[in-house]
């Protein structure tokens, strides 16, 4: 649970301070005010990423050379600054210089927003960045493979485009590479979609009241399980192409909807809930894994949603799921029934309404 | 309005300064400031440091270590060393830590870096050729890589192991895993997982 938040000079905040309540914060105000901005802070302290940008000198205020965001997780006092090129991690006041081991002390979150529809209508690379984030949060293994498969495959893309006479020696060095390293991906997003499948069936139907029955089968980036050996048979493929043509970085994820392709024959509506069913599911899955809650930033999604679905959606989330919630209008909510906090965004200034 | 600004000597020694590895502009100008200051005396023990870095200073043709110019090499002409050994590094520094840790009793070679296409730096730029000559010179019984474990040494390691199956000589490289005297507690995920899967009968 994130109890406090601190900003300052951090994208139009000069400063802000927060207490936040352990159940549902709701941040409102007029569009450009800095509403996403705040859950973007929450998910740069939690995962030191973005959802928005991977520029990180972006975030930093205009005018300002640093940024500053704080906060204090389960008790534990976090700290990230970033600069325009170097960025510092503390925990508890004692400065952090690896990542992973920052990380061990942040929340899991789950990140919910429009793009999400990418996830039913988008390209694979939308729903391996969905199993990415769901995985290294999961797998503590997971973020350093990815890391290592990258590098690999764009080094091993970079000899195959290089010279005329592709060097296969060098190649087949970093094919090496992308198999052991390819094998922890396909393990621990096999897991990830075991896991998630029940629950992705579970909240389509609740969502659209028993009628929708969704399912996901992974589409794997290579057959058999020696990417190396399938890479060596498929040389002629590559010296055509220039690229690397099998491996994790092909895999994608099948949805369909009453036995048929989600992306093509489902309506709005439905791929919608879908969506919803995926991130909700994440959420299911991560607190099954790891024993806590993850916390839900979930920007503008809350307003198109009918009032059935809304409450729907509420119930299906995780019960001890701390949530921030950001709207442009508050005629949704019966505010007799809040349990949390409300602030009002406005022009890069917090202020708490109820 | 002309800006005034150090004389042109200062300011090259600045940009040389700069140029050495871990030094930004800032610790390059106090560098050269203390030397014109309080260092002076310094300078001239300097000057002579370094020309004698030229003047005696050469690398071993075979290994790749640092020698006195005009001596045989100390570790490839040593009569005690084991010379059906190869050790594999990539820089002449990491021979250091190796003999300091008392381990190892074979000859070495240097590398002098790792393939890293994205940098640019390629097999040509390494000693391999000179490594396959020597491995096939001395009949080498086994080539052990101790290169890094990111991911430019492993593709490294994967790319020499490849070279040398001509040679017929035993390939091996450093394990991974738990650190001597360490409690399981002070591991982290990755080399746990390492050292999992690297795991020895008893």
């Amino acid at each position: 649970m994130l109890s406090r938040l601190f900003l300052r000079d951090y994208r139009c905040f000069a400063t802000a301070t927060l207490a936040l309540h352990p159940r549902v914060n709701i941040f409102y105000g007029r569009n450009a005010q800095g509403k996403t901005s705040l859950l973007e802070a929450v998910c740069v302290l939690m995962r030191l990423q973005s959802p928005r940008t991977s520029t990180k000198s972006e975030w930093i205020r205009f005018e300002a050379s640093t940024s500053l965001i704080e906060g204090t997780v389960n008790d534990v006092d976090l700290r990230y600054a970033q600069n325009a090129t170097v960025r510092r991690l503390a925990v508890s006041g004692a400065v952090c210089t690896r990542s992973d081991e920052y990380l061990k002390n942040t929340a899991l979150i789950v990140w919910l927003d429009h793009a999400d529809m990418n996830l039913v209508r988008g390209g694979a690379e939308h729903r391996r960045r969905f199993l990415d984030f769901a995985a290294a949060q999961m797998f503590p293994e997971y973020r350093d493979a990815l890391k290592a498969y990258e590098r690999s495959l764009r080094s091993r893309n970079y000899l195959l485009k290089r010279d005329d006479v592709i060097p296969w020696k060098q190649v087949d060095a970093y094919a090496v590479l992308l198999q052991k390293h390819g094998s922890v991906l396909r393990r621990c997003r096999e897991a990830l979609l075991t896991a998630l499948e029940p629950h992705v069936v579970a909240v389509q139907q609740h969502l659209s009241g028993n009628t929708e029955v969704a399912a996901l089968s992974y589409a794997r980036g290579y057959e058999g399980d020696d990417l190396a050996a399938v890479l060596h048979e498929r040389r002629a493929e590559e010296e055509r192409s220039r690229s690397t043509v099998a491996g994790p970085h092909r895999d994608d994820v099948t949805l369909e909807i009453n036995a048929r392709a989600a992306s093509a024959f489902a309506s709005e509506g439905q791929q919608r809930t879908l969506c919803l069913a995926l991130k909700i599911a994440q959420a299911r899955v991560l607190e099954e894994a790891r024993g806590q809650a993850p916390l839900l930033l979930m920007d503008d999604i809350f307003g198109e949603l009918d009032k059935a679905r809304r409450q729907a959606v509420l119930t299906a989330l995780p019960a001890e799921s701390q949530i921030f919630i950001t709207t442009t209008f508050l005629d949704w909510m019966e505010q007799t029934t809040l349990n949390g906090h409300c602030y009002e965004v406005s022009n890069g200034a917090v202020e708490q309404r109820l | 309005m002309s800006q005034v600004d150090y004389p042109a000597t200062i300011k090259q020694l600045i940009l040389l300064m700069k140029s050495l590895p871990g030094l930004g502009p800032r610790s390059a100008e106090r560098l050269v400031l203390w030397l014109m200051g309080r260092g002076e005396s310094r300078v001239g023990e300097l000057i002579e440091a370094l020309t004698s870095l030229e003047e005696r200073v050469a690398i071993c043709e075979e290994c790749g270590f640092f020698q006195e110019k005009g001596h045989d090499c100390l570790l490839c002409h040593d009569p005690k060393r084991d010379r059906r050994l190869l050790c594999v590094v990539e820089e002449a520094a990491d021979i250091l830590k190796l003999e300091r840790s008392g381990a190892y009793s074979g000859l070495y070679h240097v590398l002098g870096g790792k393939l890293s296409p994205l940098d640019n730096i390629t097999p040509a730029d390494l000693r391999i050729e000179e490594m396959i000559h020597r491995v096939t010179e001395l009949h080498t019984e086994e080539v052990i890589l101790a290169l890094g474990a990111d991911v430019e040494g492993e593709a490294t390691a994967n790319y020499l192991a490849d070279m040398l199956r001509v040679t017929e000589t035993a390939i091996t490289r450093l394990a991974q895993g738990m650190p001597a005297g360490g409690g399981l507690d002070h591991v982290d995920e990755m080399t746990l997982y390492q050292a999992l899967s690297g795991r020895r009968k008893l």
